[in-house]
């Protein structure tokens, strides 16, 4: 097993404890927001929000426990505790989309909603997308200030978005273009793929740019 | 002699502490106590060796190898425990097993179980619920686990009571009995050092007082003792320390001083002597 991975194992030891408040908001709140909005896209929207706001739980764990030292003694380098954060964050995002997208769909589906492949496809790009934004700015935020201060890098996505939806939900009505989600629901099945394709492509692109910023910080940081 | 840690000349500045050209040695085998008052410098002198903080400058080696460009090779033979405990107070024991067992090739887990249960601790427990004496016991589980060569301890027995003080200092005793495994561990009760420790490095405000052996150490301050006028101005001009009472002093005064002073009373200085008068010397004690 290679470090990274032993690294992301510890962290997700760490979070044991919590799993069953994590669950309840990952999985059943968001699940709930679907079946109240009757829209799959809000229900993975909320799901990726939601498991990118758990992030800071590692970083809240550690400090509380003062596991910095241990972090110190381990035979691992920095770097290697710095990928293997994100990919345990990166998995836990993954999945919880993965489940929306299992779930949400089957529980719209039953409360006789019609859900297309391609909904489903552009629900996990923008599932995927919004939680590698949240993330991106969150992760370097922790490791440079803690998981208190931190947490202010978590409204640094959640206003840019707002501020662009505004902007966006504007423009369309000045234009008198159609609203934004029946844009996106119009799309058809190909078009949702390039979607998703772009949506994977960005997120690795901002990942790789976050990592070697908090790779930069934490090599710098003394415990 | 082999020597397990090589600290040379290093040195750390932060905020308005800064740490000053720290040497020593500590030889393969034996234990050595890092001693000096609140604030001195110890435990950034640990983390240093730990790279937990970066050094200014200077060097540091163990097992031959620097601790930076071999922290990886170094940090699998080293083992530490600090105050308070630094695993997740959630885990279980064997939780905290599992978890740390696989950074470490030669993790051995017959001898973990038999650690435990010569510790007397239940692998069932959660951290949090191990008292302070059990939590360290279970760091020092862990660290002897991977067969640490060199353990170093940031003051392990502040929150013991006298029988697992007791128990902890035999076991570094017996930790030590092969010649290949050494001991580093500050502390401020000095007393296990009188019972445990081979050499003894001294820091004050930042600065190495002494390093070598704890004979060698109390043997080089003598307890001067006298009536007020025995406090003559060559004596306090000589003395390391002075405690001034109504009718008499002690000092602390070197012993290769004692040639210029003849005549003096003096009594052999603990450790605590020594720590206490020359931690005090600036000021009027």
């Amino acid at each position: 097993m290679s470090n990274i991975r032993k690294c992301a194992a510890m962290d997700l030891s760490l979070v044991r404890p919590y799993v069953k408040t994590v669950l309840f908001f990952v999985l059943i709140m968001p699940a709930a927001f679907a079946a109240i909005n009757r829209s799959l896209l809000m229900g993975v929207s909320f799901c990726a929000c939601f498991m990118a706001m758990t992030s800071g739980y590692t970083f809240s764990i550690s400090e509380k426990n003062a596991m910095e030292r241990l972090y110190g003694i381990l035979p691992v380098r920095r770097t290697e505790m710095v990928f293997g954060r994100y990919l345990f964050v990166a998995l836990t995002g993954l999945a919880a989309i993965a489940f929306s997208l299992i779930v949400h769909p089957l529980l719209l589906t039953l409360l006789g909603e019609h859900i297309s492949a391609a909904d489903i496809v552009d629900a996990a790009a923008f599932g995927l997308l919004m939680f590698s934004i949240y993330t991106v700015f969150q992760l370097p935020g922790y490791f440079k200030y803690g998981s208190v201060k931190g947490r202010l890098f978590m409204y640094i996505p959640t206003g840019g978005i707002l501020i662009i939806l505004l902007i966006v939900h504007k423009f369309l009505k000045i234009t008198g273009s159609p609203d934004l989600s029946e844009d996106v629901s119009a799309l058809p099945l190909p078009a949702s793929f390039i979607l998703l394709l772009i949506s994977i492509a960005l997120s690795a692109v901002i990942y790789a740019v976050s990592i070697a910023v908090s790779v930069k910080i934490v090599n710098r940081k003394e415990m | 002699m082999t020597n397990c840690l090589e600290v040379k000349n290093i040195s750390k500045s932060f905020g308005e502490f800064t740490l000053r050209d720290i040497s020593f040695t500590l030889p393969k085998g034996y234990i050595m106590g890092l001693i000096g008052p609140n604030g001195s410098g110890k435990t950034t002198t640990i983390k240093l060796i730990l790279n937990m903080l970066r050094r200014d400058s200077g060097s540091i080696n163990i097992f031959g190898l620097d601790n930076i460009s071999h922290e990886q090779e170094v940090k699998k033979k080293t083992g530490a425990v600090f105050e308070p405990c630094f695993f997740d107070g959630e885990w279980s024991v064997a939780r905290t097993e599992k978890n740390l067992s696989v950074f470490y090739e030669n993790w051995d887990s017959a001898l973990f179980s038999e650690l435990l249960g010569k510790f007397r601790i239940s692998a069932k427990k959660l951290v949090k619920e191990l008292s302070k004496g059990m939590q360290m016991k279970l760091m020092l589980a862990c660290a002897l686990s991977y067969n640490a060569k060199l353990l170093i301890l940031d003051e392990p027995t502040s929150g013991l009571d006298p029988v697992s003080r007791d128990e902890l200092l035999e076991y570094l005793n017996a930790y030590i009995s092969d010649g290949e495994h050494s001991v580093l561990f500050s502390t401020h009760i000095t007393s296990d050092l009188q019972r445990s420790a081979d050499y003894i490095t001294y820091i004050t405000d930042g600065e190495m007082f002494f390093s070598g052996g704890k004979d060698e150490f109390t043997e080089m301050f003598r307890i001067a003792k006298g009536g007020t006028d025995e406090l003559t101005p060559l004596l306090t001009e000589k003395a390391l320390g002075i405690r001034k009472y109504s009718l008499g002093f002690e000092a602390l005064v070197k012993t290769e001083s004692l040639y210029e002073l003849p005549g003096l009373h003096t009594e052999p200085a603990s450790i605590d002597d020594i720590i206490i008068f020359t931690a005090k010397r600036s000021e009027n004690i």
